[in-house]
């Protein structure tokens, strides 16, 4: 792990724990609805301060709190038009099962690769802390996998290359 | 597979079961190759008379570079005049092949590769046009040879597909084959950057590919394709892969393979892209198990579950 | 681009894979679902299937990139086969053999996905994006695996467009080259019955009716298994599997009735055959082929002569599944039941159950007229279709339809999927429904 990923990633884990105690909180604006205010919107009374943590401009990662939900949105690494597109087709294969997710948000917020939606809902079903791991995972391995991807790619194509030319000879 | 074949497998699978000796029935089959080229197999008139009819795209062109002398001298007995709709036609008589069995492998291997025979002309008009240039360059020196052996010969255009066109020139030191692609789709073409660019440098890098064709890649018109019309005027969307063939590849042994070989780049490249974003996607799906795993993890786990006594009975709590 | 290239139509079943071009009369390949890949790599192969990168987790080693550089070099996600060449490849060493299709559906999305590249570049030789493709998938399918399924073809291959249709609807289609169909309905009950399983599937108006559904457990395997107990039993000097098979295939057919057909033979010797094995020794072996040509199908029939465990013959079973299909559909069920598959080839085949579930359609409204005290029925039509292109239903009907000129304005275009995702494919238009020509 690189010198200034740890300290990152444990900002994004203090403010994250710190965004995450939210509780049940009924709709202000119509009876019966319980919807999470982030996304509602419906009065800045409900709605806290919005935190930027970023690494670099490139890696960013915005943590919106409100009472009952949080938003969290990534901003994946990409160094260049190959990363880009992998990180454009990965965060695109994962939203696509956003079903099993429970927390993917299917949409990410704009000028973010990724977001989730933590709700009350999520943290009284699921363990706070656990759910927390996984994004800070999420955050580690995506990069890893994003890499990876990258030198398959161009061992892939050397490789591909080679093999052309070789019956050349 | 890494490479791919450069038979069409229908015909030659159809061909093979044919002249096996099984009985013999009606066929009426429309079949595709790459590059838009269809071929025909039928039986119009009896049983034992296959009719292989192919369609290519370019075959104007084709013709004007030599294909039908071309396939005159691979087909010579076999070709009969085209079937409406198609572009060349040959016939075998199941009752006249030939005794041998390798004649007869043979002929299912020549026949399979009626596409890239019909494809190979104007490779093989580039290739003895070299000779030619070659013996007369041969007689000077590089400074006294006169304009229009340093300039080489014409070049050949074949518009094989709809956007994509192979330019073919001939020099007295190299033949030049331009292979003009286009990438309709965004990952497609930066995977395709990456992998053109391996190309490039392929030859550098690994020394048992000192002797390979040198490959250029660029975004206009190479210097080579000055003056030739229709290029397409749009820029940044049309890629020029250049393989410089050397005189090493050209020889009459070596001929052949290298025709073929230099025929399937296109495809080569765009099948090794698809199979790339395949295993992207095996990756891709075992890394979302994984985050699914990690997911789960959070979720408690043993939820409260109703127990029972054996007989079926269960507890209450007392309130 | 893709303005005149005939459609590619792939009907990937269980056991086998039918791939071809719209227009023709047959499939050009057809070999099975199997593809064989590297055994050595862990435990791919066996129970998950596992890619191979599974086997090397990057975690492992933080910041081990260097090392990995070399293993992911690896070209493991090339080396493999499909179809024939994978059996071969799997009856030797290094290669295991994986079957990514079970009960007809996908299972394993990453083999399938191979298999799919292979049947496109070295078999088919087309290049995805000038051709239209045409799918098939079982009834009951989840629209999460056409999903899937569009992600593969429209991600990896780029194919220019793309219609995902039911089998059964497809052998419907199939039907109606037969002289006998006039209608060109997509209302029918399917019969489509291939080497592991037979289904009965009741369809209206182009839309299964999933809950009505049958499955029985008799199928073309049974029947050879039968016809080799059969020549166990007699002691014949060749009974292998691949002979039954053979038995089955040449000299099969269904009779109208056993008791009576057993008396034929009985008078009639020269209906006793003999059939003769070439033993890939060279030696050819004879052996005597007698009541197992009318036995083997009649375990249809009569499934107890085979079968302890399930007892419903074949007629029962369809007239169940109509009887239990929506009563406004039922006359057109019954009016055209189509044959589907290997296993329905038999000589009489159709005619035999035609005969069955009429006579148990009349009792039935003899029962009802005798109930009702005097009402007369208007009686029911009971028809089996049965036509030349059975063994390749599905495929022969997809090929029928993919020809159409309006079977492009059917499918979903690569911009279209771009645009809008792959939920797109949860809808198809109906092809070959009413409107269409």
């Amino acid at each position: 792990m690189s010198q200034s990923l740890r300290p990152y990633l444990q900002a994004v884990r203090s403010s994250l724990t710190a965004a995450l105690t939210i509780s049940n909180f009924a709709s202000q604006t119509s009876e019966r609805h319980n919807c999470p205010e982030v996304e509602a919107n419906s009065s800045p009374e409900i709605l806290l301060n919005p935190l930027h943590i970023s690494r670099n401009e490139n890696e960013k990662v915005l943590i919106e709190p409100s009472y009952n939900s949080v938003r969290l949105s990534i901003r994946i690494k990409q160094a260049d038009e190959i990363e880009h597109i992998l990180v454009h087709k990965f965060t695109r294969f994962l939203t696509q099962r956003a079903e099993s997710f429970f927390i993917l948000r299917r949409k990410p917020v704009e000028g973010y690769d990724i977001s989730f939606l933590i709700t009350n809902f999520h943290t009284e079903k699921m363990l706070t802390h656990k759910l927390i791991d996984f994004v800070i995972e999420f955050m580690e391995e995506v990069d890893k996998e994003i890499s990876e991807m990258k030198l398959f790619l161009n061992a892939r194509a050397r490789f591909v290359a080679e093999s052309f030319l070789t019956p050349f000879d | 597979m890494l490479l791919l074949d450069y038979q069409n497998a229908l015909i030659q699978s159809l061909l093979t079961e044919r002249f096996s000796g099984a009985t013999p029935v009606s066929i009426d089959q429309v079949v595709s190759d790459f590059d838009g080229v269809t071929f025909h197999l039928s039986t119009p008139e009896s049983k034992t008379k296959i009719l292989i009819s192919i369609n290519v795209k370019c075959y104007k062109e084709l013709v004007q570079y030599g294909a039908q002398e071309v396939l005159e001298r691979e087909y010579g007995p076999y070709i009969v005049s085209p079937e409406p709709g198609y572009d060349f036609s040959v016939q075998i008589d199941l009752e006249n092949l030939p005794a041998e069995e390798e004649a007869r492998n043979d002929l299912i291997m020549k026949l399979a590769l009626l596409k890239r025979n019909a494809m190979a002309a104007p490779f093989e008009r580039a290739f003895d046009e070299f000779n030619k240039l070659a013996e007369e360059a041969s007689r000077y020196t590089s400074e006294s040879a006169p304009q229009g052996i340093k300039e080489g010969g014409e070049v050949m255009a074949i518009h094989y597909r709809e956007e994509e066109a192979i330019y073919i020139k001939a020099n007295w030191d190299r033949v030049t084959v331009i292979f003009s692609t286009v990438f309709r789709e965004e990952t497609d073409r930066i995977f395709g950057k990456v992998f053109l660019q391996e190309f490039v440098d392929a030859r550098r890098r690994v020394l048992t590919l000192q002797n390979a064709p040198q490959v250029l890649f660029r975004n206009d018109p190479p210097l080579e394709l000055a003056g030739v019309p229709g290029l397409s005027a749009t820029e940044g969307e049309v890629s020029y892969v250049t393989f410089v063939l050397f005189p090493r590849h050209l020889t009459p042994q070596r001929r052949y393979e290298n025709i073929s070989h230099i025929q399937t780049f296109r495809d080569y490249f765009h099948y090794h892209i698809k199979a790339s974003k395949a295993y992207i996607h095996t990756r891709m799906r075992k890394r979302t198990a994984d985050f699914l795993q990690v997911l789960n993890r959070a979720r408690p786990e043993n939820e409260e579950r109703e127990r029972k006594t054996a007989s079926g009975r269960t507890f209450r709590v007392q309130a | 681009m893709a303005s005149q290239t005939p459609a590619v139509v792939m009907d990937n079943g269980t056991g086998y894979s039918k791939l071809g071009f719209a227009g023709n009369d047959s499939p050009s390949f057809v070999f099975p679902t199997a593809i064989a890949t590297k055994a050595g790599a862990g435990s791919a192969g066996s129970s998950g299937g596992r890619p191979p990168v599974a086997n090397k987790p990057s975690f492992l080693g933080a910041g081990g990139g260097s090392s990995n550089l070399a293993a992911k070099r690896g070209t493991e996600d090339l080396d493999f086969f499909i179809g024939d060449e994978a059996l071969a490849a799997g009856s030797g060493p290094g290669y295991g053999v994986n079957y990514p299709i079970r009960h007809g559906q996908i299972e394993n999305w990453d083999h399938m996905e191979r298999f799919w590249s292979n049947s496109i570049f070295k078999y088919l030789r087309v290049e995805p994006e000038d051709h239209y493709f045409l799918l098939t998938e079982p009834p009951l399918n989840p629209p999460e695996n056409r999903e899937n399924t569009a992600e593969i073809m429209f991600e990896s291959f780029n194919c220019a467009g793309l219609y995902i249709a039911v089998q059964a609807v497809l052998a419907l289609a199939a039907s109606w080259t037969s002289s006998k169909v006039t209608d060109r309905s997509l209302t029918g009950t399917v019969i489509d019955s291939g080497d592991g399983v037979t289904h009965v599937i009741p369809v209206a108006e182009g839309y299964v009716i999933g809950s009505s559904i049958k499955s029985i457990p008799i199928a073309g395997r049974d029947i050879t298994y039968f016809v080799q107990s059969l020549l166990r039993d007699r002691g014949e000097p060749d009974s292998s599997l691949k002979t039954a098979e053979k038995v089955k295939e040449e000299y099969c057919y269904v009779s109208p009735d056993i008791v009576k057909e057993f008396a034929r033979y009985d008078r009639e010797p020269d209906r006793f055959l003999k059939h003769t094995v070439t033993a890939p020794n060279g030696r050819s072996i004879n052996i005597d082929i007698g009541y197992e040509r009318f036995l083997a199908p009649e375990i249809f029939f009569n499934p107890e002569i085979y079968s302890s465990d399930f007892l419903t013959p074949l007629p029962n079973v369809v007239d169940g599944v109509i009887q239990s299909s929506p009563i406004d559909v039922r006359r057109g069920l019954y009016k055209n039941i189509v044959l589907s598959g290997g296993s329905t080839l038999y000589k009489d085949f159709g005619r035999r159950l035609q005969r069955d579930i009429r006579h148990l359609v009349d009792a039935r409204i003899r029962a009802s007229e005798a109930r009702s005290g005097g009402a007369r029925s208007g009686g029911l039509d009971v028809a089996v279709v049965t036509h030349k292109r059975q063994r390749h239903g599905p495929w022969f009907g997809g090929s029928l339809l993919g020809q159409t000129p309006e079977f492009r304005s059917y499918c979903h275009t690569k911009a279209e999927y771009d645009e809008i995702g792959p939920s797109i494919v949860r809808r198809f238009a109906l092809l070959g429904g009413p409107g269409s020509s």
